[in-house]
């Protein structure tokens, strides 16, 4: 899409959760089509038994936050699924490139308290920004494992080896696996 | 001889199979010549296809020798016409980025292990390449069959946590 355009257009931050059924995708878009909404940016899943989507949308044409929070009450009106509306200003949409390396970082062990704070904190210090995260519990309820994966963006200057070095002392503590590598894309 | 501009999807002629070359004539060789000089203009470019630069030509570069990924591991410049894999082993994903669909990067799964043949000026070729060489390769022959990385992404970021059964 043409830039000027881009930055002359209204944005909405958009969240839906709810049971998980066929047609959630579809109702949604369904909605924002005739709208006249673009889906600039989402990501959706399972988590549990529920599905969640987070969408970025943007529209042309301006209208209020209402007209859409009436339209989704409407076609959700069966029950089961919540949304959540925000507008979003122009400098909330401005995507900041990643400078630095890109890093995945894999975390399991036996389950306990504490894991995601104590490794996303050790990031946070760093400056390392995260931009990818699921963690799931599997395992057997005798023996439950906790597993954390992310993908984070590096400050310029830091390496992978420094991230891997930083997890040494918190592998010890919490006794979980922590391993980092590098998925710095290529260009091709 | 020139840097010429990479052509961006939703171009057509970036899902056209190119044609194959009859014989490397002064045409080709300058063709050979502007890919070269548009790889090393792109930043951190290992690549060009001719369909790239606008070209239906069954040519493509590669030069993996200046890159992180692959400077220990590479045959140096390589000038390919009518390139073919002629055998293929092995799997391993890298996150893969395309000067021709600028902004969007994804997780492709390619054979670690090549052996591909070629015309180039110095004549006929056949070499085995590995690692981040066969990974470049393959994503260049790609563009000279009409395919992007975007019809090869072997999985969503997630997919790991994709397949359990919830009860």
């Amino acid at each position: 899409m043409n830039a000027v355009l881009k930055e002359n257009l209204s944005h909405f931050a958009v969240t839906i959760i709810g049971k998980d059924r066929p047609g959630i995708v579809a109702d949604t878009a369904e909605v924002l089509y005739r709208l006249g909404c673009n889906v600039e940016d989402s990501s959706s899943t399972m988590l549990g038994g529920e599905y969640a989507m987070i969408l970025i949308v943007s529209h042309v044409k301006p209208f209020s936050k209402k007209t859409l929070e009436a339209e989704f009450a409407t076609k959700f009106s069966g029950g089961g699924l919540s949304f959540f509306i925000r507008n979003l200003k122009v400098d909330e949409v401005q995507y900041q490139e990643p400078m630095g390396e890109l890093c995945l970082v894999s975390v399991y062990g036996s389950d306990k308290p504490g894991i995601v704070y104590r490794v996303t904190r050790e990031l946070a210090d760093r400056q390392v920004n995260i931009t990818d995260l699921n963690t799931k519990l599997i395992g057997s309820p005798a023996e439950p494992v906790y597993v954390l994966i992310l993908e984070a963006a590096l400050p310029e200057g830091m390496s992978v080896e420094e991230v891997t070095q930083l997890f040494a002392g918190l592998k010890q503590e919490l006794k979980v696996e922590i391993s980092v590598r590098l998925i710095t894309p290529v260009a091709l | 001889m020139s840097v010429r501009p990479i052509v961006l999807y939703p171009d057509p002629i970036l899902k056209t199979p190119a044609a194959a070359v009859e014989r490397i004539d002064a045409a080709v060789t300058e063709l050979l010549t502007d890919l070269v000089d548009t790889m090393l203009a792109g930043p951190g470019s290992v690549g060009v296809a001719a369909p790239q630069i606008g070209v239906g030509l069954k040519v493509c570069v590669v030069d993996v020798s200046k890159s992180r990924n692959g400077k220990d591991n590479n045959h140096g410049r390589l000038l390919m016409v009518n390139p073919e894999i002629v055998a293929r082993s092995g799997a391993a994903t890298m996150r893969e980025g395309c000067m021709s669909v600028p902004d969007y990067t994804g997780d492709v799964e390619r054979a670690t292990d090549i052996t591909v043949r070629f015309e180039s000026p110095e004549g006929r070729q056949e070499i085995s390449a590995s690692g981040f060489e066969a990974v470049a390769i393959q994503h260049e022959i790609d563009h000279l069959d009409g395919y992007l990385f975007l019809d090869r992404i072997s999985s969503l970021k997630t997919g790991l946590f994709r397949r359990k059964n919830y009860k």
